[in-house]
C-alpha cells in the first residue's frame, strides 16, 4: 500500500538553528558583543547548510511483501520502497504493533541513512488468522536535518496466515470408505491388491485373475478376488463458538481455538495426502461449510477457511438447526472443547445416523474462563467448574454411545481411534434412520 | 522514557546538559549567571530533552545568549569556545534524538556522520574567536562586524535562492 502524500517541511532543528543564529548575530552586531557571534557561529553554519540542502520533489513510499501466502511461524521480508526521495539523507521506519506479528530487527524500529540501502523488516506472523503485515510509518529527513517528509503511514497488506499443518504418516484405514478410487481397503471386492478370497470363474473375470494352482487341483477355473480400494470422505466439524485459554502464538501456549484449527489443518492435510475427500463445517455465527473436495488446491481452500475462523457465539437456534451434510461412510471428526451443549447434540446425531464419528477434545488443560471486568471472580470460578462438570457428563454420554473422545496431542492423535473405528465397522451394527 | 534505548538516553543527556554547561561557562570569565536563570534554563533544557523538536530548545539557547550578552561586556575569552561547543553539542544531540520516536535505536552511521558534522561546524567558533581576538585592538569594530555579517547573510541568502532554483516546478 502506498503512503499518503506529503511534502517536505522544515524541522524543529532548522527552526532552532535559524532562530538562535539570527538572534545571536543581530544581538552581536547591534550590541557590540562579538562573543555572541562566537557562540552562534556553528549554528549559523548548520542553518546555512540545512537551508541549502532543501530536497526537491515529492517522495512516496510503499511497502512490498516477499510472500503473500504464509503459514504461522514462517517469515517474509517487508521491504520499504522509496521513490522521488532525491535529497533525502536519512529514513526512519516504524512498524505498527500488530498482535501475533513479530518484526525483526529492533522490534520494527529503524533509523538509518538512505544511502545505506533499503530499510527491510523481517515479519513473521505467530498465529493463524487474518493479519496485517507491513503496516507502519515512514519519515525522511534531508541532509543536515533541515527538512522532513512525513511521518506518513504506509498501510499494510492483510493476508491470511494459514495454520501449521504438520504432516504425519498413518496406516490407519478409514472406517467406511465409500468412493471410487483411493487408498483405503473396502469391504467389497474389487480391483485392489489386498487378498479377499478364491471363487469359481464367472464370465467377465479377467484372465490374469485366474488362480492356476487351485484351478488345476479342482479341475475347474477359479479366480483370486481382491478387496476394492476406495477413497473416503472426512467431514471436519470445527467449533468456533468460543475461544478458551490464552494464545501465545505458534511457539507458545495454545488456546482451544488454536488447538481446534491446527488439529483440523493436520487432519485435513493427512486426508488429502491419502486422496480422501475433505469437507469443513465451521460452527459459529454464519456457520459456513466448505464442500467435499480432494487435492492440494482444495486443501488450500480448507486452510484458508480455517484461517478465517473467528470465535463468535452463534445466534439462538442457529446451531441447533444445523444439518451435517455427510453422506454414508463419511468419517465425522468433531474438533471442539465440548463446552457448548449443542456440540454434544450434533455429535450424537451423527452417531445415530451410523456415521463413524470421533471427537477431538481441544480444551487446554490450563484453560481458564475469560472473565469480563466487574464479574465476581468467585462466581466466575464456580460457573467454570460447573461448566466443566457438564462437559465431563457430555463426554461420558458420547463415550457410552460409542464415540471415541481423544484430546489433541499433535499429529497422529486420531490414528489409534481411526483403527478402532475401522475394526468396529467390520462388525454388524444396527443403524437408526 | 521507559522505552528509551541506551543511545537515546545518552543524546538526551547531552541535550539536557548542553545549555546548562554553556550558561555555566560564563562563570569562568567572571560573575556567573544567577540562580533564577539557571533554574529556568534547567527547566527548559529538561523540556528540550524530552521533546527535542519543541521550541523549548530555542528559548533555552536564547536565554543563554542573553546571559552572555549581559555578562560578556565585549570580552571574548576561551570560555566562549566551551559554551559554543556545549550549544552545538546539544543541538546535534537534539537532531539525533528527533529522527524518530524515542524507542528507535540510534543508527551508528548516522551518529558518526553527525559527530563529524558537529566537530566540523564547531571550527567556525574558534575561527570567529580568532578573528575577534585579532580585531580586538582595532578601532571601529562595530563597522567591521556589520560588514562581515552582511556579507555572511548575503552568502546564505544566495545559497538559499540557489537551492530553491533546483526544485521542480
Amino acid at each position: 500500500m502506498e503512503a499518503q502524500s506529503s511534502v517536505w517541511r522544515p524541522t524543529g532543528s532548522l527552526a532552532r538553528s535559524v532562530i538562535v543564529a539570527t538572534v545571536g548575530v543581530v544581538a552581536s552586531v547591534v550590541g557590540g558583543r562579538p562573543v555572541l557571534l562566537v557562540l552562534v557561529a556553528p549554528m549559523v553554519v548548520t542553518a546555512a547548510f540545512a537551508l541549502v540542502r532543501r530536497p526537491p520533489g515529492r517522495p512516496s513510499a510503499h511497502v512490498t511483501l516477499g510472500h503473500r501466502l504464509l503459514h504461522e511461524g514462517q517469515g517474509t521480508l517487508s521491504r520499504l520502497v522509496l521513490t522521488g526521495a532525491e535529497g533525502a539523507e536519512q529514513v526512519t521506519r516504524v512498524a505498527a504493533r500488530e498482535p501475533y506479528v513479530r518484526v525483526h530487527p529492533a522490534a520494527g524500529r529503524a533509523s538509518r541513512l538512505v544511502a545505506g540501502g533499503p530499510v527491510d523488516f523481517e515479519v513473521s506472523p505467530r498465529r493463524w488468522g487474518r493479519r496485517t503485515l507491513g503496516d507502519g510509518a515512514v519519515a525522511l529527513t534531508s541532509a543536515w536535518g533541515g527538512f522532513r517528509w512525513g511521518p506518513v503511514t504506509t498501510g499494510g497488506d492483510r493476508i491470511s496466515v494459514l495454520p501449521t499443518s504438520v504432516p504425519y504418516g498413518s496406516r490407519a484405514e478409514s472406517p467406511q470408505p465409500r468412493g471410487l478410487v483411493g487408498a483405503h481397503r473396502s469391504a467389497r471386492t474389487g480391483s485392489g491388491t489386498e487378498f479377499s478370497g478364491i471363487r469359481g470363474f464367472e464370465p467377465g473375470d479377467r484372465l490374469r485373475r485366474i488362480n492356476w494352482r487351485v484351478s488345476a487341483r479342482s479341475g475347474r477355473l477359479h479366480v483370486t478376488t481382491t478387496r476394492a480400494e476406495e477413497d473416503a470422505g472426512v467431514l471436519l466439524v470445527v467449533d468456533a463458538l468460543a475461544d478458551h485459554g490464552r494464545s501465545d502464538g505458534v511457539d507458545g501456549g495454545e488456546s482451544s481455538l488454536d488447538l481446534t484449527v491446527r488439529a483440523a489443518a493436520a487432519v485435513a492435510e493427512h486426508a488429502v495426502r491419502q486422496g480422501d475427500r475433505v469437507s469443513l463445517r465451521v460452527l459459529g455465527r454464519d456457520s459456513r461449510q466448505l464442500g467435499y473436495g480432494a487435492g492440494w488446491v482444495h486443501l488450500r481452500r480448507v486452510l484458508g477457511a480455517l484461517a478465517a475462523v473467528q470465535p463468535v457465539a452463534a445466534q439462538d437456534g442457529e446451531v441447533e438447526r444445523l444439518q451435517l451434510r455427510a453422506a454414508e461412510g463419511t468419517m465425522v471428526v468433531v474438533l471442539s472443547p465440548m463446552l457448548a451443549e449443542v456440540l454434544g447434540t450434533v455429535t450424537a446425531t451423527a452417531l445415530r445416523r451410523g456415521l463413524p464419528t470421533l471427537v477431538v477434545d481441544t480444551l487446554p488443560e490450563d484453560a481458564a474462563p475469560a472473565v469480563t471486568r466487574g464479574t465476581d471472580p468467585v462466581a466466575a470460578d464456580l460457573a467454570w467448574r460447573l461448566r466443566r462438570l457438564e462437559r465431563e457428563q457430555v463426554l461420558s454420554s458420547l463415550a457410552a454411545l460409542g464415540c471415541p473422545v481423544v484430546p489433541w496431542r499433535g499429529p497422529g492423535t486420531i490414528d489409534e481411534v481411526t483403527r478402532r473405528l475401522a475394526r468396529r465397522a467390520q462388525q454388524p451394527r444396527v443403524v437408526v434412520r | 522514557m521507559r522505552h528509551w534505548t541506551p543511545g537515546q538516553w545518552v543524546v538526551r543527556l547531552v541535550v539536557l546538559t548542553g545549555p546548562l554547561l554553556a550558561l555555566s561557562a560564563e562563570g569562568l570569565q567572571g560573575d556567573g549567571p544567577g540562580w533564577p536563570l539557571l533554574v529556568i534554563v534547567a527547566a527548559l533544557s529538561a523540556a528540550f530533552a524530552l521533546y527535542p523538536e519543541s521550541p523549548a530548545g530555542s528559548v533555552a539557547f536564547v536565554l543563554v545568549l542573553a546571559s552572555w550578552w549581559e555578562g560578556g561586556a565585549g570580552l571574548v575569552d576561551a570560555s566562549a569556545l566551551l559554551a559554543a561547543a556545549a550549544l552545538i553539542a546539544s543541538h546535534v544531540a537534539a537532531v539525533l534524538a528527533a529522527y524518530g520516536p524515542d524507542d528507535v535505536p540510534l543508527d551508528r552511521e548516522v551518529t558518526l556522520l553527525w559527530l563529524v558534522r558537529g566537530a566540523a561546524v564547531f571550527l567556525a567558533a574558534p575561527a570567529v574567536w580568532l578573528l575577534a581576538d585579532a580585531l580586538s585592538d582595532q578601532p571601529e569594530q562595530a563597522g567591521v562586524w556589520v560588514a562581515g555579517v552582511v556579507a555572511a547573510t548575503t552568502a546564505v541568502l544566495f545559497a538559499i535562492v540557489a537551492g530553491r532554483d533546483r526544485e521542480p516546478a
